[in-house]
């Protein structure tokens, strides 16, 4: 089974992140930037399915230059090869145009799966997956918590706020995954090493036939007019218990509707 | 010669520095001291999952034959997480003496360290008097000379002495050897618990079993050289551990008004100590592309010094918190101060570096 798996370079959440004064774009030059935590189990989860079933996995990047970095990464953990997208003209894309740009590259690619992410940590809209499977025409099973390959046939559980719902589908199609899918294997001395011979090639707009006035800032479908910082937090309320301090936090949790 | 990291060797120790930061190496070592290795071995596992436990393992016992530096960079973060267990033991010199050996000593346990089945350790007087956590060691080694039951008997274990070879069965006589005998391997027999001021190293006197070889000074010297280097290594990493941990602690604490790091008696305290880490890691790269005994010495004084600098400082700049077995900085603490003794004592590898300058050959022991 061949698979792709998609990856993004998002800042670190556990770090501080802020967006650009100039565009209002993500800051990723001052930022510390990582794999997209819930692409790591959208590679581990190929990794396994592979061990499994055979093929071959494809790691997948749209990002600046620096994205290299986090492509060495994800190889490092045993997929074979990998395609970074790279062009100046990408820069401040919206998903949209995001998910033009990977249907293009994906049509240079055969892949009978695609894997990603249910999210990203600095976007979080969720919404690529969808976008992708229908561009490519090809089914979308999203946020799954559990995915199983029999012959052609897909079938995950819908992580929902309620339980999980069974969803199936045909190959091809695009699979997005939660972080409660798998475990995500640390990656090896061996597989280290070896990602530093590994094929990643570049792929430009100019490769994908995609006009750049299709992407990028000016060819965003929706535009950050601005923004600001999240206000400091404030000191908080404090209840001094005098007998009553029960009562007065049944209150205030009454007051913020959580009781 | 280069001392610098690669791109993937600085991969490689960030990778073990995630793995070993999700894998509670507080509470593996909390209860590795109190006897229980269980969660420590996991920890092991892991490693040896990554990699670590076959580095110094040649290829052809299923390792992955990889290059001093690379042990180094290991070593190094096993270090900054304080991890139980015999870590140049079994990373180091260990593998290192069996392949040295070759045949069915290799045979025998190298696959099974490689892959993490085991944990190794070893005694080797003068520089190892006892084996550390030969409870827990699938392989336990013993490299001595016959003489030298008159070491043990130095360090303080009259009943392994008079378990050697050679030895008159009276408890505490010096047997009488010539002084240049060949250097033995055994397998180890498991004597009894000694104490060590580091909890999760647990000591154990070592005798004699089965013979391994008969006259392997320069496999023994070479082995220990490594576990040397390696030991070097687990000292940097504490250093920068118990740093990074006085340095947090600098800024959150407040005091007179102001967090503590903003006095100048704190930063130069803290300054000193990241001068004497980053200053010793030059001669610990060198000394793993080199591993000339002079160069392993000289890193061995250079990163037990920087170390116990480090301890000292973090020690004071915590104040009393840092005394308290919660707060955990005496994890760091009590390995700095075993390992500076351990793989020979700084005087013991000042006399090296000195032998080698006045060019005297001097033997590892």
């Amino acid at each position: 089974m061949n698979i792709v798996v998609l990856v993004k370079q998002v800042p670190d959440s556990g770090a501080e992140r802020n967006l650009r004064t100039d565009d209002n774009t993500v800051d990723r030059g001052s930022a510390s930037n990582v794999i997209n935590e819930m692409d790591e189990y959208a590679i581990e989860e190929a990794l396994r399915i592979q061990e499994a079933h055979g093929g071959e996995v494809t790691i997948l990047t749209m990002g600046p230059s620096g994205a290299a970095e986090s492509i060495r990464k994800a190889l490092s953990m045993g997929p074979d090869k990998a395609v970074h997208v790279v062009d100046d003209a990408l820069h401040g894309s919206c998903a949209l145009a995001t998910s033009k740009v990977l249907a293009a590259a994906l049509g240079t690619l055969n892949a009978d799966l695609v894997l990603c992410g249910a999210e990203s940590t600095d976007g979080r809209v969720q919404v690529l997956p969808h976008m992708l499977a229908e561009r490519l025409g090809v089914a979308a099973l999203t946020g799954a918590r559990k995915l199983t390959i029999d012959g052609s046939a897909l079938t995950i559980e819908r992580q929902t706020d309620e339980g999980y719902e069974v969803v199936t589908a045909q190959t091809p199609a695009v699979v997005s995954v939660w972080d409660t899918i798998n475990e995500p294997r640390y990656p090896s001395f061996k597989g280290i090493m070896a990602a530093k011979k590994k094929p990643v090639q570049a792929l430009s707009l100019g490769d994908l036939g995609v006009a750049p006035s299709e992407v990028g800032l000016d060819g965003a479908s929706s535009a950050v007019v601005e923004h600001s910082k999240r206000p400091p937090r404030s000191g908080g309320q404090k209840v001094t218990d005098e007998g009553e301090g029960g009562v007065k936090l049944v209150e205030f949790l009454a007051t913020e509707k959580f009781v | 010669m280069k001392l610098t990291l690669s791109d993937e060797q600085a991969r490689f120790g960030a990778t073990l520095h995630d793995l070993l930061d999700a894998a509670d190496v507080p509470a593996a070592s909390r209860a590795w001291a109190a006897g229980d290795a269980v969660p420590g071995c996991a920890v092991w596992r892991r490693l040896a999952d990554a990699g670590v436990t076959a580095l110094a393992v040649p290829e052809k016992w299923g390792g992955l034959e990889a290059s001093p530096a690379d042990l180094v960079v290991a070593c190094e973060e096993l270090g900054h997480h304080a991890l139980p267990g015999p870590a140049m033991e079994t990373v180091a010199a260990v593998p290192a003496l069996l392949a040295a050996l070759g045949g069915a000593a290799a045979e025998r346990w190298l696959p099974a360290l490689a892959s993490g089945e085991a944990l190794a350790t070893l005694a080797a007087p003068p520089w190892l008097p006892y084996a550390v956590d030969a409870d827990t060691a699938g392989v336990s080694l013993l490299a001595a000379r016959p003489a030298g039951a008159a070491d043990l008997l130095a360090s303080g274990s009259p009943t392994a002495a008079a378990r050697l070879p050679g030895a008159t069965g009276a408890t505490g006589a010096i047997v009488a050897r010539p002084a240049r005998a060949a250097v033995g391997v055994w397998v180890g027999v498991v004597g009894e618990a000694v104490a060590s001021v580091d909890p999760t190293r647990r000591l154990f006197e070592l005798g004699p079993g089965e013979m391994l070889a008969d006259d392997a000074g320069g496999a023994v010297g070479r082995a220990l050289d490594l576990g040397a280097l390696a030991c070097a290594a687990h000292l940097l990493g504490a250093g920068r551990a118990m740093l990074e941990t006085a340095v947090e602690y600098a800024k959150q604490r407040v005091q007179f008004g102001q967090p503590i790091g903003r006095f100048q008696a704190i930063k130069h305290a803290l300054a000193d100590v990241a001068v004497g880490l980053e200053f010793a890691r030059p001669l610990l790269y060198a000394a793993a592309v080199t591993l000339t005994p002079r160069d392993v010495s000289a890193a061995k004084v250079a990163c037990a010094s920087a170390a116990h600098r480090a301890a000292r400082a973090a020690l004071q700049v915590h104040g009393a918190i840092g005394y308290t077995e919660e707060y955990g900085l005496g994890r760091w603490l009590t390995r700095v101060r075993a390992l500076m003794a351990a793989w020979g004592t700084s005087s013991d590898h000042r006399a090296r570096v000195l032998a080698t300058l006045t060019a005297q050959a001097e033997p590892w022991s």
